[in-house]
């Protein structure tokens, strides 16, 4: 028994050895969500306006949406507001998940709301505004769920609240053209 | 020519670490003198030849040599001469080339001040170190030349270096990284040597720590260095972000620090045997391994370099050799070898093993964090990520236990402690930790968090512990200015490392806390305040730089009406590479940082920016160069060199 014990070291190795090569043929861009195809994760959020309004999955039925992970702290977001307005302004709908990076929730930091609808305001009125609300994730709760790595992260929804594509980085034309409005007109209730 | 040269040199310096990797070891076990003397002559003549390829790349870059692929693509004629120098070790290649360097550095260096050990010990551990240099050589030369050339074509200017590493940083982090790196190598070939023979005892030990020692200190730096440069160069003020290459650096770290802590139970009471081999040469192996994750493009990262599968799999079959050879070797040679001592459930071998096993789940979490998912894909489960949080949240919980047994630890005697006797003195350093604690939280603006709370008991519990625990020790030889001089210097280097954590703990605490941050819009004349510091933006202007344009803004900053201090930051456009690169302006202070950096221009003359007031945030390098301190004074200790002069002349004889 003792004597296998010494050779542990080198079985976990050979394990590992086994996974290094395996990816070295894959590539680590590219990835999937594991979250994909499944329902959206069950949550309760407030509003980042109206703390009082609660918002479920359920509510969000009965539309194909985008689901987009933002902050105003974040440069790439900010940078892509405009494009997302413009969708907007084309009919797709979109719902904020605001993800508060100055926060965290493990350690219990202080949190001025007031402030930050100040700044969220402030961040649209000067980029342009594409949410029909935002939902605050102040515990990141539902970021963690939906496997959420940083902002931005574009999800697409559909009416059922099936969870159709996960986009990480930011959504300009061409991301947009070539690969998530194929997706999201597939799955568009007519 | 010279380059040419320079290729030569290094075909050369393969040509040595072959025969280094063959002849001393096969003497070792023929029990063949001659050839176990030829060992220190080839590790000289490894290094010289090295060093001569390294100059001659330095000389390509220095001369504009675009000629030469590497050249071209990671200089310019328009770039400082002091970048250029930096430019042949910031590509794969070059960075290639100097880890050889370095690594045929450690190698002479060993056969330098390795008189008092037994010929044929020297001569396995410098066969060992020249085999791990033949593998990285012939990887040099065969899968990445750093001297290919690209005749017939070659371009008339190089693609310039990449902006992210013209930075003062930048000069220091690879080299000072890469020694701490390779130098476990040494810990690691004196491991190999000493399976070979069979033989740990606290002889053995005393030779290897001060190899870990330096090791870690250089890697302790680097990793210092690192941080220091993301946080003024990256532009978000952060200081740590858990990316794959920087936990490639982090894993041999924690597993050094265990190793030197455990080579001191191996030493002094000659137990943890099997365990200490273990840790010396896993601390290389995760060098070798994370040196693979940054080179192979296993894994994404900010800064990996180019990737190209044939490279991957040549290191992947060379930690096969090295990795999996020494840990089979480990197998088959540990059984037989047994620790005698006996020991005391509460005596400092029981709280070293402590510090060992909190050190290595720490390190065992980087591990998982950084490869789970690569494993998880692997499986066929859809790739996840794992960012910040997990590792935040990891070492919160991690570090309190740690912290607790680090202030009592030095403490403790070995084998055996009573408890009754440390309970006065260490009710008092808790009662002193919990009064600066809250002196300090009193004097903060606000009394918030518990987490700066919790940071500062934890590091004044060390740190105070670690001042009385020294003066105690003084103490004990009559008056405190005559033991002064009678303390060993590792036993301060010991207290000062200590003190370093302490104020590392304090200063991530007090940070995340404390750090306010805000973007604002601004216009010339416009007054931010942040913090109860007024910033005001007097002045933005067209840049003009050697190989950049951009913007310029100078800031005022005033607290209470009193004039603070005048800011500059820069927002570089590199012409070559097309990038743009924030300088952060930073005013340094003790208890605080003053961090701005410049944004994007905004519609209406006005300009995004970024400003922080980062509190205590310097503590957290701080505390870094005191635990690199430590390490230099500990190797300063009297024990590692008495030893070697007074062999000197029977080594001679021999």
């Amino acid at each position: 028994m003792r004597k296998v014990l010494y050779y542990l070291p080198l079985f976990a190795f050979l394990a590992l050895a086994l996974f290094l090569l395996s990816g070295l043929f894959s590539d680590p861009r590219e990835r999937d969500s594991a979250s994909l195809n499944k329902a959206l994760p069950e949550f309760a959020l407030a509003d980042v306006m109206q703390p009082d309004k609660i918002w479920t999955p359920s509510e969000l039925k009965g539309e194909t949406y985008l689901l987009n992970v933002w902050g105003t702290w974040c440069p790439t977001c900010n940078a892509e507001l405009g494009y997302l307005t413009e969708l907007r302004q084309q009919g797709v709908k979109i719902v904020g998940l605001y993800y508060e990076l100055p926060r965290d929730p493990a350690f219990d930091a202080p949190f001025n709301l007031a402030e930050l609808q100040k700044d969220v305001q402030q961040k649209l009125q000067q980029q342009g505004d594409p949410y029909q609300f935002n939902m605050l994730d102040i515990d990141r709760s539902l970021s963690l769920d939906l496997g959420v790595s940083g902002a931005p992260e574009t999800f697409i929804v559909d009416a059922d609240g099936i969870i159709r594509a996960h986009h990480i980085g930011d959504i300009n034309p061409l991301v947009w053209r070539s690969k998530l409005a194929p997706i999201y007109q597939e799955w568009r209730k007519p | 020519m010279i380059v040419e040269a320079g290729q030569l040199a290094l075909t050369f310096a393969f040509a040595l670490s072959l025969l280094l990797s063959t002849v001393p070891l096969y003497g070792s076990f023929t029990a063949n003198q001659r050839l176990l003397l030829l060992a220190k002559p080839l590790a000289f003549g490894l290094f010289i030849f090295s060093a001569v390829a390294m100059a001659a790349l330095i000389y390509a870059f220095c001369t504009s040599d675009f000629t030469v692929i590497n050249v071209a693509q990671n200089s310019s004629s328009t770039l400082p001469w002091y970048y250029q120098i930096t430019a042949s070790f910031g590509s794969h290649e070059g960075s290639m080339l100097l880890w050889v360097l370095m690594l045929c550095g450690w190698t002479a260096l060993v056969a330098q001040f390795s008189k008092a050990l037994p010929l044929l010990l020297q001569g396995r551990i410098l066969g060992i170190l020249g085999l791990i240099s033949a593998g990285f050589i012939a990887f040099s030369l065969f899968m990445s030349n750093p001297f290919a050339r690209s005749l017939p074509f070659y371009p008339v200017e190089g693609r310039d270096l990449n902006p992210l590493l013209q930075d003062f940083g930048m000069i220091m982090h690879p080299p000072t990284l890469y020694m701490g790196y390779v130098g476990f190598a040494v810990a690691f070939a004196f491991a190999i040597a000493a399976l070979m023979g069979g033989r740990f005892d606290s002889v053995w030990a005393r030779w290897v720590r001060p190899w870990a020692l330096a090791a870690w200190l250089f890697l302790t730096l680097g990793i210092m260095l690192g941080s220091w440069w993301a946080y003024n160069e990256l532009g978000w003020g952060g200081w740590w972000f858990w990316d794959p290459v920087e936990n490639a650096s982090f894993m041999p770290w924690l597993a050094g620090t265990a190793l030197i802590h455990s080579l001191a139970v191996t030493e002094k009471r000659g137990t943890f045997k099997s365990w200490t081999v273990l840790l010396a040469l896993s601390a290389f192996a995760l060098s070798l391994v994370g040196a693979f994750l940054v080179r192979s493009g296993v894994l994404v990262s900010v800064h990996s370099f180019a990737t190209d599968p044939g490279r991957g799999l040549y290191l992947l079959a060379f930690l096969l050799v090295v990795i999996g050879g020494s840990l089979l070797l480990y197998g088959s040679r540990m059984n037989s070898v047994r620790s005698q001592a006996r020991y005391q459930l509460f005596s400092r071998e029981m709280l070293l093993w402590g510090n060992n096993i909190f050190l290595l789940t720490a390190c065992l979490i980087v591990f998982l964090g950084t490869l789970f998912p690569l494993f998880h894909k692997e499986l066929g489960l859809g790739s996840i990520s794992i960012g910040e949080p997990f590792f935040n949240q990891m070492f919160y919980y991690l570090t309190i236990p740690f912290a607790l047994l680090l202030g009592l630890g030095p403490w403790v005697r070995w084998k055996q402690q009573q408890v009754m006797p440390l309970i006065r003195p260490l009710a008092m350093v808790a009662v002193a930790a919990l009064i600066v604690s809250l002196g300090v939280l009193a004097s903060m603006q606000s009394v918030q968090a518990n987490l700066a709370l919790l940071g500062m008991l934890l590091g004044a519990w060390v740190g105070i512990s670690a001042l009385a625990e020294v003066m105690l020790r003084l103490r004990q030889f009559g008056s405190i200015s005559k033991g002064i001089t009678k303390l060993n210097a590792s036993h301060y280097g010991m207290t000062l490392a200590h003190i370093g954590f302490a104020v590392l703990v304090i200063g991530v605490a007090m940070t995340k806390t404390y750090t306010t941050e805000r973007d604002v819009r601004m216009q010339q004349g416009d007054v931010a305040t942040v913090a109860g510091y007024e910033f005001t933006l007097t002045e933005v202007y067209e840049l003009n730089g050697p190989n950049y344009g951009g913007q310029a803004a100078e800031l005022d900053v005033r607290k209470d009406g009193q004039f603070v201090t005048h800011l500059h930051a820069e927002k570089r456009f590199y012409r070559i590479q097309r990038t743009i690169m924030t300088e952060s302006a930073v005013h340094a202070r003790l208890s605080r940082d003053l961090y701005v950096s410049l944004g994007e221009e905004l519609p209406g003359d006005a300009w995004a920016l970024r400003i922080h007031v980062k509190s205590f945030v310097r503590w957290i390098w701080l505390g870094g160069v005191l635990m690199a301190l430590g390490a230099l004074l500990a190797l300063c200790d009297k024990r590692y060199r008495r030893k070697q002069t007074q062999r000197e002349p029977g080594a001679e004889h021999a």
